[in-house]
């Protein structure tokens, strides 16, 4: 067990814990957006900035990737890392000026009119989708694309992204709610990915229920398991 | 069918609100629902809870399975219980005795808690439009005491109060519609949804824990006791009463009706009543009344869903 403080609280975690997972586990209120307890730290919505004092010497990082020491104080809410935090966010609502989630940063910060010249993006680039894919659900068939001001996630050279299985995964996870699904009775599509997927019907009811090629992904990727049981809808399996 | 239906499970939380250890039947898909829902709302919750079986299964002396703020109170009250629990709050963080923090208050109560013995509590709750999110867990009798019939109980449905016999064939009124009566509050936010469908679930919970005002939300928990159905069948039977259409998932956000899990075609409603031994005394006229109620308030629905999303 390694013991540290945050905001003068002493606190224990296990050996491997990052400052952010302890500090959300005990309650203390950090904003994030890009990090998942399922994923790595990646540290690129600089929303969860403290202040980290390590022997003699404090600074200014984020708690999300930042392992926890025996005897680092942490502070989440000083002057300057209120200051920080307001900054990041009034870089993200210029950037994303409809997303609902910064809306509500802002208001909570009480951030008001950008100064920077807005821009109507939706995606905040967290990369939360990325790693999902890669992470959780395996084809990696997303990744970021450009750099600097024209960095941006999307599918390998911007064509049809070959390896997606159209899970949905990184719809659910996207905290801007700008990966779109539509699903009828024939097709299912990422919007956002361009990638549109031939659903299959039940060999025994007769109705849709989940793309073919991700049940071909799973017929690959499974073992032991009856030929024709991805062939069936989950009621007649 | 829920699109989402693979790989999002593992990024629903790990931490446990609910834990496990609790005295719930084999196969109950309401504990199911309790946990889903506090794995949505985390940590920063406060549950009044009515008497129920979720209040009886969690929380025998000295136990307790919650690891969020309890509180149990009587059976007509989770909802004013909850709207005083927030005005409170709101009160303290106002006169600075507490720091200011964003706080869920989540009411619980079964269908008879909600639709019976509930219901002017959680009327009034709504129209005061205090912050707060009442989870009505309809499992469509009181199952705790026994089975007996509420007002939530299905047509044709054999109950200890409502017994099928030579003459009278078991619950003889419709099942009562709660989202429905909670929507006519116009209040910003009401849905159904259904433990079978988890990813839906919890990002229903999350939505309405994120509205500021009033949320009502509708689950039905599969009970296998009550139900006469085998433990194994409660996640299929509730799937099955999503696609029969017996219970559509759908929310109302701000007066517009949505779909959140479309059914492309409607499967017969004998699919869903033929594995319960509470139906098994219906024939063919009864469930051709059924079949017929059913399309009719699915296609009501269908219409309000058009009606409300066209412009």
């Amino acid at each position: 067990m390694i013991t540290f403080t945050i905001d003068g609280y002493e606190v224990q975690a296990e050996a491997g814990q990052n400052v952010l997972e302890v500090a959300l586990d005990k309650g203390f209120d950090i904003p994030h957006l890009c990090y998942h307890e399922a994923l790595k730290p990646y540290g690129a919505c600089r929303l969860c900035v403290a202040e980290v004092t390590s022997g003699k010497r404090t600074r200014l990082t984020t708690s999300c990737n930042y392992p926890v020491i025996e005897g680092i104080s942490v502070q989440t809410s000083t002057e300057k890392v209120i200051r920080a935090r307001k900054m990041v966010i009034e870089l993200l609502l210029a950037r994303c000026p409809d997303a609902p989630i910064v809306k509500d940063l802002a208001r909570e910060y009480s951030v008001g009119r950008p100064r920077f010249t807005a821009d109507n993006d939706d995606c905040i680039l967290c990369g939360l989708c990325e790693r999902v894919c890669r992470e959780v659900v395996g084809p990696d068939a997303i990744t970021f694309l450009g750099r600097g001001s024209s960095r941006k996630v999307g599918p390998p050279l911007e064509i049809n992204p070959k390896t997606c299985i159209a899970c949905g995964a990184c719809v659910y996870i996207c905290p801007t709610d700008c990966i779109k699904l539509k699903e009828n009775e024939k097709e299912r599509t990422i919007v956002r990915w361009g990638r549109t997927l031939p659903m299959k019907t039940c060999v025994v009811c007769g109705r849709s229920f989940a793309p073919w090629f991700q049940l071909e992904y799973f017929r690959k990727i499974t073992e032991g398991i009856p030929k024709d049981f991805w062939d069936k809808c989950l009621d007649c399996r | 069918m829920e699109p989402t239906n693979v790989y999002a499970y593992k990024l629903v939380s790990r931490k446990e609100y609910f834990s496990p250890g609790h005295r719930a039947c084999q196969g109950c898909a309401e504990a199911l629902a309790v946990r889903l829902v506090g794995k949505a709302l985390g940590r920063d919750t406060i549950a009044a809870s009515a008497t129920g079986c979720m209040e009886v299964v969690s929380t025998p002396l000295p136990f307790t399975n919650w690891n969020v703020p309890w509180i149990h109170v009587a059976f007509e009250n989770a909802a004013a219980v909850a709207s005083g629990a927030e005005a409170g709050m709101k009160a303290l963080m106002r006169k600075g005795r507490l720091p200011k923090k964003k706080i869920t208050f989540l009411a619980m109560a079964g269908d008879g808690g909600t639709s019976d013995i509930g219901i002017q509590a959680l009327s009034g709750a709504l129209e005061r439009g205090h912050d707060f999110i009442y989870v009505c867990y309809d499992n469509e009798a009181y199952m705790n005491t026994g089975i007996q019939r509420s007002s939530s109980t299905p047509f044709g449905a054999s109950t200890t109060t409502s017994p099928a016999g030579k003459v009278v064939p078991g619950q003889v009124t419709w099942k009562k519609n709660m989202p429905e009566i909670a929507a006519a509050h116009d209040i910003p936010y009401v849905a159904t949804a259904c433990p079978s469908y988890p990813i839906d679930l919890v990002q229903k919970v999350k939505k309405a824990a994120r509205i500021k005002g009033p949320a009502y939300i509708h689950i039905l928990s599969v009970c296998p006791t009550g139900w006469r159905l085998p433990p194994e069948l409660s996640i299929k039977a509730g799937r099955l009463a999503v696609e029969t259409g017996i219970f559509p998932l759908y929310e109302v956000e701000d007066g517009r009706y949505k779909f959140t899990v479309e059914v492309g075609i409607l499967r017969p409603v004998s699919d869903y009543l033929k594995i319960q031994g509470r139906f098994r005394h219906l024939d063919e006229g009864m469930t051709g009344k059924i079949q017929k109620r059913v399309k009719e308030e699915y296609e009501r629905l269908k219409k309000k869903v058009k009606m409300t999303q066209g412009d």
